[in-house]
């Protein structure tokens, strides 16, 4: 039978060892990135021109100065070959935001002798890796409801600093599901967890934050127990965040049924995910953090094509 | 109590909590095993689970059974269960006789069988019935019945007799009892040795009483007998009552101050007698004066050894030279032939110069010249010492002798000879007359047939006849014997062989000389120092007993009422002359308790209708603690199985079990190979090829830049002697002195690196043993830079210090300019190496003799087992093929290097040739080359 222990409040804590997990995987992530290349060739990432002036590195066009504006902007060179005044005006680019959210809830501070490591260690490790990818692409990340979208090289250090910061200051346990606010239109969320609270809030959680047209992806971290349920015998089992206890005479008699319900569970909060467009991976601990980072990396990248498409729709 | 079993219980009232046990058993069963606590994160998604079968799992049946073990264990072991409980014996209807066997057969199961007696003479005090207890020793004794109590005491008093006692008397006593009290019940506790009288006391005893218990040990007897010292070695006889128990075993030889001399195993192979061997040296043969059965107590596992049993070695000179070519024409043969069953005899090699001479040297107790006329000077002066000192002289007639004439001889003889029967003769050849009183020979029967028809006269001096060992019919001395000092000359008149007589023919000839063999040890001990040619009684009438074996086989002083025994007394023990020593010391006569070919048998008593008990050997064992402890350690198994089940016993995962496993096995299979390894020690082709090429070794620092510096200045060295000297080393080779055997290496360099650790004791164990054995180490601190004289030593000097502390150093000193190893192939002033400052230290030299004559070269008795040097010699040695130097040198210079590799040759050649150089031979020599 396995064992299973969770971890200390302390232990939990974010630390080094998940900025050093983060910046591991996303380097041993660039090779692994080839393949996912191919998988998605035709989409780009990074700075995506809008096809219109406003702030950016690329020339769009020289414009006739216009009295008022502030001399600075005078393309001078322009400006000699004739009498009139230009101003040079540059491609509008604009990154995309990826909002963050790492669950640091008690339930994923479990851990089993057949998984690798704690839930909380590899969603840690996730979500700071994903957002050491996206900002080396030239996106942005941000954590949802602690940091602003920030595109600094040191986004690892930064966003553990701020989990830190949180945890040192939180006197109550971390919630288990982000704060209900409407994410703006085109950015998207990356939500990890272990999404065992009731399908209904989880549902209305992102109803919310898909409010203003944002989309999203849920990456669900079990552990390789609670998807197998290996008890036998008299056991005991003790709830972890929620109360309440539960003796069982013979453990192995609840396998069936338990697995059963846990793929209702999974599937209603497919469901909710499916209604806002937003997506759902489910990561094992028992597993490798590469192939999470992978699957996460394909479908942020199709997603902000998709995006780009429904942005450039309007102007042509 | 259970009949079957020898088990019983103090309190078996204890025994009815077994019946709880299945209560305990549904109590078990029904409570479940602790639940294994387990936190779940998706508990959410159990709630309201209702599975169809949810009654708890059970105690799992072989933990119950644990349990319940346990329990049982503790229950059993509260009712006081004691194992072979001593069972009381019947009580007696009768008066009760306790005849108990107390010769030596008894003595090694003595106090069972003493306690065997107790116990039947309680049962007898309490029935109130009167007892006597008889020991077979006791004879024909009449028996009283006494008050059980009294006779307690009696039989607290017995001891073993080192004798076996007789039976038949003691039946008779029996008889006479029972003919005052009928009926009595008899108890014969028995050694179950049928020493001619076993079956016909049993039927006689059978006849008397019809309660009869017979209790016998079953126990394997074994005796010793019948030791013979052969030319080959020290045979002694082993013997056993039955053809079963162990079959092998140890006979010890010890000397007469009790001293381990050796050990010989034996093997009976399902015999009951076999034969153990000493093969000694004949001195420690001789030393022998007690054969004794490793763990056998008794007198007749022992073996006493007299001055009888000794070897003599006897020095043999013959004047024949070509005596192998018809050997029946030889004195020597039949001297051989006679004395080879009872003595050593060496001749004097073909080739020795001075055979006399050469066979003294060799320790002879006993000289036997056999017609030799005239003896050298300086052979006649130490033969004369050695009969002085204690020796004896035999001297055989024949025509050498009757033509010489030295002093060496009993009495004056009378040039010429007398011939009997012959051609020119009127007288038959005469026959010997009887021994004399007076003549060790007295007591040996004279055969008729042994004729003299020769003989060399004795002049008749006043006092001849009391030399006179033996004459013949007409009164003619054929032996003549006389005292000089402590030692004595006999001449026998006729030759060894048989021209002059057919005495060396007859059985009578061994006779004569084993007597005069048995001489030897008297007069080498030098007990009395009579006047030559005194006459005096060899022999005693009678032996007072000196030292007597107890029954348990060991010497003590005599009891009371031993008798002496008749001179040349050769029978085994009796009760009235128990085993043990007789006569004077140096001179005491041995006796055993089994003669020379006296065989044990066990008796049997099938069909007598008696009632036979075993004799109880082991005591009651309490078997409360056992039990005890097995219930704890049943109960801690259940602890820790539980907990393992409740998941809460983290350290015993799989893994560990399976460590553990694996530890268990590897302890169990572990000791066979290497059990295996030890029968069959094999010579590593490694030491083979040492011992056979001659080679240079040095300790392996585990520096490896120091070895290989060290290797390759070996490699050069090797190159220059093989160069230039007659030695041609093999590759040298590193050893390990903890490891290796180091004696086939005759000079070992051993470079210091301080910051290795130090070897282990063992390993300067044996570098002192192999300095001590001859070899030389020379020790290289390599740190002539960085010592400076007086100051603080350096890290290598310390750690020298370290390992040569505990070792046996000779002293030393600084290496003086005329010591033989700077001569030995070059001269030279010092060995030099990488460096040149530094000084070696050699064994110090005794001083120069006062008289001061200037000797070039000095030398100890022996090579310095020990060198120490600082100049790190093999950096300096060390070359390529083409002979540049391998390192920077300092000073350095190529003829640095070359005064190096002289010094390394200059020191091989002292480790090999020693002090050989030191000869004046060559100092004329050498005082020619250190002229220039």
């Amino acid at each position: 039978m396995p064992l299973a222990a969770l971890l200390e409040d302390k232990a939990s804590r974010t630390g080094r060892r998940h900025q050093q997990g983060a910046l591991e995987l996303a380097q041993r992530f660039q090779r692994l990135s080839i393949a996912a290349r191919e998988i998605a060739a035709s989409v780009m990432y990074g700075v995506h021109g809008r096809r219109r002036a406003g702030a950016g590195e690329t020339f769009w066009q020289f414009r006739p100065f216009v009295s008022g504006e502030a001399a600075a902007r005078i393309d001078w060179r322009r400006s000699a070959k004739d009498d009139r005044l230009y101003v040079r005006e540059r491609e509008w680019e604009a990154a995309h935001t990826v909002f963050i959210w790492i669950c640091r809830s008690a339930s994923m501070r479990y851990s089993s002798t057949l998984a690798l490591e704690p839930k909380i260690d590899r969603a840690l490790v996730l979500g700071l890796a994903i957002a050491d990818l996206l900002v080396r692409g030239g996106e942005r990340a941000a954590l949802l409801g602690l940091t602003p979208p920030l595109s600094s090289r040191g986004i690892v250090e930064r966003f553990a600093e701020a989990l830190m910061m949180q945890e040192a200051a939180a006197s109550e346990e971390p919630e288990a599901l982000p704060a209900q606010t409407g994410l703006p239109f085109g950015a998207q969320a990356v939500l990890i967890g272990d999404f065992l609270a009731e399908p209904e809030r989880i549902s209305a959680m992102i109803e919310g934050l898909s409010s203003r047209g944002a989309r999203g992806h849920l990456v669900m971290v079990t552990d390789p127990v609670e998807e197998t349920f290996p008890f036998e015998g008299h056991t005991e089992f003790i709830g972890v965040g929620t109360p309440g206890r539960l003796r069982a005479g013979r453990a192995e008699a609840f396998r069936s049924e338990y697995l059963r319900r846990l793929a209702a569970h999974r599937a209603a909060i497919e469901r909710a995910a499916r209604k806002q467009n937003w997506t759902l991976t489910v990561h094992r601990t028992g597993r490798p953090a590469t192939e999470a980072l992978l699957a996460l990396q394909v479908k942020l990248e199709s997603a902000s094509a998709a995006l780009r498409l429904a942005q450039q729709d309007p102007q042509s | 109590m259970i009949p079957s079993l020898p088990l019983a219980f103090a309190y078996p009232a204890v025994l009815a909590a077994l019946a709880g046990l299945p209560l305990l058993y549904i109590l078990l069963r029904i409570t479940p095993p602790r639940p294994a606590l387990m936190p779940f994160p998706p508990l959410r998604l159990l709630f309201g689970l209702r599975p169809k079968d949810d009654t708890a799992s059970r105690t799992p049946w072989w933990l119950l059974l644990l349990r319940l073990a346990a329990v049982a264990c503790l229950i059993v072991a509260m009712a006081g269960p004691i194992w072979n409980a001593l069972q009381e014996a019947k009580r007696p209807v009768g008066p009760l006789i306790v005849v108990l066997d107390d010769g030596w057969a008894a003595a090694p199961s003595w106090d069972e069988r003493a306690a065997a007696a107790a116990r039947w003479l309680e049962a007898a005090r309490r029935s109130a019935q009167p007892a006597a207890a008889v020991p077979v020793s006791g004879g024909g004794r009449e028996i009283t019945f006494i008050d059980p109590d009294k006779a307690l005491n009696r039989l607290h008093a017995l001891q073993p007799q080192p004798v076996l006692g007789n039976r038949l008397a003691v039946s008779q006593a029996i008889e006479s009892a029972a003919a005052r009290y009928p009926r009595p019940a008899i108890l014969w506790i028995t050694d179950g040795l049928d020493h001619g009288d076993a079956q016909e006391f049993a039927q006689r005893i059978a006849a008397v009483s019809s309660s009869v218990t017979m209790i016998s040990s079953g126990r394997v007897i074994y005796a010793l007998a019948g030791a013979e010292n052969k030319p080959g070695g020290l045979f002694v006889r082993v013997l056993r009552s039955l053809a079963a128990g162990p079959a092998q075993g140890i006979v010890r030889a010890l000397d007469r101050r009790g001293l381990l001399l050796a050990e010989a195993s034996y093997d009976f192979k399902g015999a009951k007698e076999t034969t153990a061997e000493f093969s000694l040296p004949i001195e420690l043969r001789n030393e022998i004066s007690r054969l004794e059965i490793a763990g056998e107590r008794s007198a007749g596992a022992v073996f006493l050894l007299d001055e009888r049993a000794r070897r003599r070695r006897i020095g043999l000179v013959s004047s024949e030279t070509a005596d192998t070519a018809q050997p029946l024409l030889a004195p020597a043969y039949y001297l051989k032939k006679a004395l080879a069953p009872f003595a050593d005899i060496r001749e004097a090699k073909p080739s020795a110069a001075d055979p006399v001479k050469s066979l003294l040297n060799d320790h002879a107790g006993i000289m036997i010249l056999a017609d030799v006329g005239v003896v050298s000077g300086q052979a006649h002066d130490a033969l004369a010492r050695f009969v002085e000192d204690g020796g004896i002289l035999v001297r055989f007639a024949g025509s050498h002798l009757a033509g010489a004439s030295d002093d060496l001889v009993p009495a004056r003889l009378r040039r010429g000879g007398r011939v009997l029967g012959g051609a020119m003769s009127w007288e038959a050849p005469k026959k010997l007359a009887p021994f004399g009183r007076d003549s060790p020979f007295y007591g040996l029967p004279v055969p008729d047939e042994v004729t003299v028809s020769r003989q060399v006269l004795a002049e008749p001096d006043p006092g001849l006849a009391a030399k006179t060992w033996a004459s013949l019919s007409d009164g003619t001395p054929v032996v003549t014997a006389a005292r000089q000092g402590r030692g004595l000359i006999v001449l026998f008149h006729v030759t060894a062989d048989t021209t002059w007589s057919n005495l060396p023919l007859s059985g009578l000839f061994v006779a004569m000389l084993r007597k005069i063999v048995d001489l030897s040890e008297e007069t080498s001990e030098g007990a009395d120092s009579k006047t030559a040619g005194e006459p005096r009684a060899f022999e005693a009438a009678s032996l007072a007993p000196s030292r007597t074996l107890n029954g348990f086989g060991a010497l003590g002083a005599p009891p009371a009422g031993v008798t002496p025994i008749p001179a040349g007394f050769s029978g085994p023990a009796a009760p009235e002359h128990p085993p043990g020593y007789y006569g004077p010391p140096g001179k005491s006569v041995a006796i055993n308790a089994l003669g020379p070919d006296e065989t044990l048998s066990a008796a049997s008593f099938s069909g007598l209708g008696f009632q036979e008990e075993p004799l109880r050997v082991s005591g009651p064992i309490d078997l409360k603690p056992w039990l005890i402890a097995a219930a704890f350690l049943l109960l801690a198994a259940d602890m820790l199985l539980s907990l393992w089940m409740s998941g809460n016993l983290r350290f015993f995962a799989p893994r560990t079990a399976a460590g553990l496993v694996l530890l268990l096995g590897a302890i169990l299979a572990g000791p066979a190979p290497s059990s295996a390894e030890t029968g069959a020690a094999d010579i590593s082709p490694r030491d083979l090829g040492a011992a056979l090429t001659t080679r240079l070794a040095y300790v392996a620092s585990g520096d490896q830049k120091v070895d290989e510096i060290t290797r390759q200045g070996l490699i050069s060295l090797s190159r220059v002697l093989a160069r230039r000297t007659s030695l041609t080393p093999g590759d040298p080779v590193a050893v390990d002195p903890a490891r290796d055997e180091l004696c086939f290496y005759p000079l070992l360099y051993w470079p210091i690196v301080a910051t290795r650790p130090q070897p282990p004791q063992a390993a300067a164990a044996k570098a002192a043993a192999f300095m001590k054995q001859g070899g030389t180490i020379v020790f290289d601190t390599r740190d002539a830079l960085n010592a400076r004289p007086g100051g603080p030593p350096t890290p290598e000097a310390k750690w020298l210090r370290n390992l040569l502390e505990g070792v046996d150093v000779p002293e030393l000193e600084p290496l003086p300019p005329d010591h033989v190893a700077t001569k030995t192939f070059y001269l030279i002033d010092n060995f030099v190496g990488r460096y040149t400052s530094g000084t070696a230290w050699i064994e110090a030299l005794p001083p120069v003799p006062p008289d001061g004559t200037a000797r070039p070269a000095r030398a100890g008795d022996s090579v310095s087992p020990i060198i120490i040097t600082s100049n790190d010699l093999a950096a300096g040695w060390a070359s390529d093929p083409s002979g540049e130097s391998l390192l920077p040198l300092v000073p350095g210079g190529e003829r640095q290097h070359e005064i190096a590799l002289r010094g390394g040759v200059n020191l091989v050649m002292y480790t090999l040739t020693g002090n050989y150089k030191s000869d004046q031979v060559h100092v004329r020599d050498l005082l020619e080359r250190l002229a220039h």
